[in-house]
């Protein structure tokens, strides 16, 4: 296997930072790593979630299943997610998930004494661990009035009502349930390069150049006003639609623009749930990814070093 | 000749005709002003200044050759079908011209459709009344379907059809019912496409479906042939999750009146404390306790005996009690209980799904989220993918159109009406309207950046490269329908077999097998595999070794000789290895056990020679070795 090296040095360039949302663009790499990094962000990078609910008192409209799987997809703050253990291979516990390497103990408690309906909400959920709590998607920053923003609603009692409960959070990737996955939305496309045949364009009317530029659903081109020339708006508002080509074509006048994706250069947009910050969540994506790169180098020295990965294990048979 | 018949003067039309009320004939009227009396009567009818009740029915019947009878019937009584129709005859502005016409009278009536046209009617028959909407032929069910005048009218059919099945939300007030089963969806949706008898019958208050992301593509070749596949983290986060509720009745007084009145109450052993766990003091199952498929959910105390009996579960998932109710007729000794499970249901493999359309499908896959194909612009992985095959021979636009239309009122935020018939309303109103429905969807999608034709470039899910085609994805309203397999799948290794022909028996429930039929045995031998046919109708069926009498050829009359020497055997010593003891059969009927044979054959053949004995007619076996016969 010796010979050409395939190596290449990806390039980074981040656009817009939040906290939960992220763009960036990737340059000179493949497909296949914008699309790992990708997979890997929506699911296998660990959060923690609540996988254990201990129903004590229910008396609420919904049922124990429903409250369970309500509180399960209740986004908590998971920066420990990564130095923690999966439950099913700590050694500190008999992975029964109540040990401070693997799991976070939450306690609910709420009874309705009026009239009024009351809402629990993942503010009432009291964490047994301060860095793991239920995400707070209250802004500061935003000029809303923040008084009416009591949280995620996990149910609602009336007067007489009472829930009571036990959740037991454990680390998880998303590959084995959604609950874990701390990706909203991740998705990347190809940057488009687009030329304007600038001479065949100054064959079209103002008028056929107006048609032009809005026979694409989105603002890609646009007009100056001044010089009445068509350029370029936004590149990257372009859907690979082929919208303005069959227009170009059905006036006649193929190849007034060309467009070609760059096979090497991605833009990225990442929106997280909340549980990790946009950023982390690209670096610990990168971080599995190189975690299971490694597992892939050892197990092509030897087969069956299979048992001796650990963690890895996990991520190498799919959770 | 004479005929024999007096001659019969034609009789000509009659002065009066009768007038009916309520069946009792009171009185006549001229019938050349009857049917402006009619008209009239028809006038007080809608307007409420007369003491003429709105639902009358004036039942007029014209004279006519071999018609009905002529008369005026008019009808008050309570409890008739009536439905409201617009009377054109009554000027809108005047008063109010919704009148309510029954069954009758609607016959005799001349009813036009609001679709413009004049349906053929002639001149001298102008229409009298107007139906308020074309929607009117439709019932409450088919009035549901959006844009059902787009589909094949079949599909039509079978939605309506479909929409009875689906798993909705059936009832607000299930903590207090007690139905033996019913079938609950857990985070049920409106529609975003709907039609104005959506709102009309309050159909958001029993919701029936989800509105799922669909894209109609051929991908990972698990939406083929009707199969969908759906995206697993859209179930995990609870698409589609459902309960079935199914209430047991346990009423002991009926039993008792059976078992010689002996006193029975629910009550659990204080002995054996192993179901403990599940069973309360009460003998009640503890609300909210998890059962798995045989454990006791409920005990009998019987008072006489004082025996105990279990009440086992009989399902082949686990169940949670959801509710216990009983009986306090007897407050003393509690005789009848209901004890309502909640059996959870998430999507698996082999359930079915429909969209509003006839376009029914059972998932096949439960694919991962990454997998999945996704949009580069909005990251939008789809719920759902079916295959495009699904829909030329099918033909069912308003599908097509739903997935544009509610991708647009998504994107809008609004609702989009999708009565059916209503472009035919419009053109009375305003005849300038001449855009047409698509171009209405498209534009709505352009405006938000969308394709116009409701297509969008997708990229691989697993490559992460563009895909060939654009592909057509958008919301779809589908329902979830009570098909399950959980209630349906059946699968056997061993097992009982019938005790008089020692086959498996037949029966999910008992954990029976599949009967492998003659058209079955047909297809393994058309195909030569006859080994295979063998071992299933043999071997792993009805397989025996029987002892047959070469001398007198029955397979009756062989009986087993008690060996006598077995009790040496044990004596001589425990160290000898068990050693297959020859079995010592002789026939009963040559009274000796010299040509015995051992012969294989399905039991049932020995049951056959049983039989046919008993019919005093026996059956003899030539016994022959191999191919030297």
């Amino acid at each position: 296997m010796e010979g050409a090296s395939y190596q290449r040095f990806p390039k980074i360039k981040v656009r817009t930072v939040r906290d939960d949302f992220m763009k960036f663009e990737l340059r000179e790499t493949d497909p296949s790593i914008a699309n790992a990094l990708r997979r890997v962000m929506i699911s296998e990078v660990p959060t923690i979630a609540i996988d254990l609910v201990e129903i004590e008192v229910n008396s609420s409209v919904l049922n124990d299943e429903f409250i369970a799987h309500r509180l399960g997809l209740i986004p908590l703050t998971s920066e420990r997610a990564m130095g923690m253990r999966f439950s099913r291979d700590c050694d500190a516990c008999d992975g029964d998930g109540q040990c401070e390497y693997c799991s976070v103990e939450f306690h609910l408690r709420a009874k309705c004494i009026n009239d009024q309906t009351l809402d629990v909400t993942s503010k009432d959920l009291y964490s047994s661990d301060h860095t793991v709590v239920p995400v707070d998607f209250t802004d500061s920053s935003s000029g809303f009035d923040n008084s009416e923003n009591r949280g995620i609603i996990i149910v609602k009692l009336r007067r007489g009502q009472e829930l009571i409960l036990r959740a037991i959070a454990r680390k998880g990737i998303g590959k084995d349930h959604a609950k874990w996955s701390p990706a909203a939305t991740v998705t990347f496309m190809y940057e488009p390069e687009i030329y304007i045949n600038e001479e065949l364009m100054e064959t079209l009317t103002l008028e056929e150049k107006k048609e032009f530029v809005e026979s694409s659903p989105t603002k890609v081109f646009d007009i100056n006003p001044h010089t009445q020339q068509v350029y370029v708006h936004d590149a990257e508002a372009y859907t690979y639609d082929d919208e303005v080509l069959k227009k170009a074509e059905a006036m006649g006048k193929p190849g007034l623009v060309e467009i070609h994706a760059k096979e090497d250069s991605f833009i990225f947009t990442v929106e997280t749930t909340g549980a990790i910050k946009a950023s982390q969540l690209f670096l610990n994506a990168i971080e599995v990814l190189k975690q299971k790169l490694d597992a892939v180098r050892l197990s092509a020295d030897t087969v069956e070093a299979d048992e001796q990965f650990g963690e890895l294990g996990a991520h190498m048979r799919g959770g | 000749m004479t005929p024999s018949l007096p001659k019969l003067v034609q009789a000509g039309p009659p002065e009066v005709l009768h007038v009916l009320l309520d069946g009792r004939v009171v009185g006549s009227i001229a019938s050349d002003i009857v049917e402006k009396a009619v008209i009239h009567l028809r006038r007080l009818k809608v307007s409420a200044t007369f003491a003429i009740p709105e639902d009358l029915e004036v039942g007029y019947i014209p004279l006519s050759m071999g018609g009905a009878y002529p008369g005026l019937y008019l009808f008050t009584s309570a409890s008739r079908f009536v439905r409201p129709v617009q009377n054109i005859l009554i000027p809108p502005e005047e008063s109010n011209n919704i009148e309510f016409i029954g069954p009758f009278e609607q016959v005799y009536m001349e009813i036009s459709c609001p679709d413009g046209g004049d349906g053929g009617r002639k001149d001298v028959f102008p229409a009298t009344h107007e139906e308020i909407h074309p929607t009117g032929i439709l019932s409450v069910v088919a009035n549901l379907t959006p844009w059902s005048d787009h589909n094949q009218s079949p599909r039509n059919m079978y939605q309506c059809q479909m929409g009875k099945q689906t798993m909705g939300f059936s009832c607000q007030a299930l903590n207090s019912r007690a139905d033996q089963k019913l079938y609950h969806l857990q985070t049920p949706q409106t529609p975003i496409v709907r039609t104005k008898a959506y709102e009309k019958y309050n159909i958001d208050e029993y919701p029936l479906g989800t509105n799922a992301i669909v894209a109609v593509l051929a991908y990972s070749g698990y939406d083929m042939e009707d199969a969908m596949v759906l995206n697993k983290s859209s179930v995990d986060r609870g698409m589609c999750r459902g309960y079935v509720y199914q209430t047991e009745t346990i009423d002991l007084t009926e039993q008792n009146i059976r078992s010689d009145r002996s006193q029975r109450s629910f009550g659990r052993s204080n002995l054996d404390k192993s179901s403990h766990h599940l069973i309360d003091a009460d003998g009640l199952p503890y609300v909210g306790q998890r059962i798995s498929p045989n454990d006791p959910y409920c005990s009998i105390y019987n008072e006489i005996t004082s025996k105990v009996t279990t009440n086992k579960l009989k399902a082949s998932e686990p169940v949670y009690v959801d509710y216990v109710a009983v009986d306090v007729k007897n407050k003393k000794h509690i005789q009848k209980a209901n004890i309502r499970f909640r059996h959870p249901r998430n999507p698996i493999i082999g359930d079915k799904f429909s969209s509003r359309h006839g376009q029914k499908g059972v998932c096949s896959q439960l694919w991962p989220d990454t997998d999945m194909p996704f949009s580069g612009v909005t990251g939008m992985r789809p719920d759902l993918i079916i295959n495009p095959h699904a829909f030329p021979s099918r033909m069912t636009i308003a599908m097509l159109l739903e997935s544009i239309a509610a991708k647009g009122g998504a994107l809008h935020g609004n609702f989009v009406d999708a009565t059916p018939f209503s472009s035919s309303m419009k053109k009375k109103e305003s005849e300038s309207e001449s855009s047409s429905l698509v171009d209405e969807l498209g534009s709505m999608l352009v405006a938000r950046g969308f394709n116009y034709h409701g297509v969008e470039v997708l990229y691989s899910g697993v490559y992460g490269t563009e895909l060939t085609c654009e592909i057509f994805i958008g919301p779809v309203y589908y329902q979830r329908l009570r098909h399950m397999v959980s209630d349906k799948f059946q699968v056997r290794s061993t097992g009982t077999v019938d005790q008089v022909t020692r086959q498996p028996i037949k029966g999910r429930k008992r954990g029976g097998g599949i009967r492998f039929g003659e058209m079955e045995r047909d297809s393994l031998l058309a195909h030569g595999a006859s080994y295979l046919l063998h071992d299933r109708l043999h071997t792993s069926s009805d397989h025996h070794i029987a002892d047959v009498c070469s001398l007198c050829g029955s397979l009756l009359t062989t009986t087993l000789i008690q060996s006598h020497k077995k009790a040496v055997r044990e004596m001589i010593g425990r160290d000898l290895p068990p050693g297959r003891a020859p079995k010592k059969v002789a026939c009963v009927a040559c009274q000796t056990s010299k040509g015995m044979e051992t012969v294989a054959m399905p039991y049932v053949f020995r049951y056959l020679a049983a039989e046919l004995a008993a019919m005093n007619i026996k059956m003899t076996l030539q016994l022959s070795n191999g191919a030297g016969a």
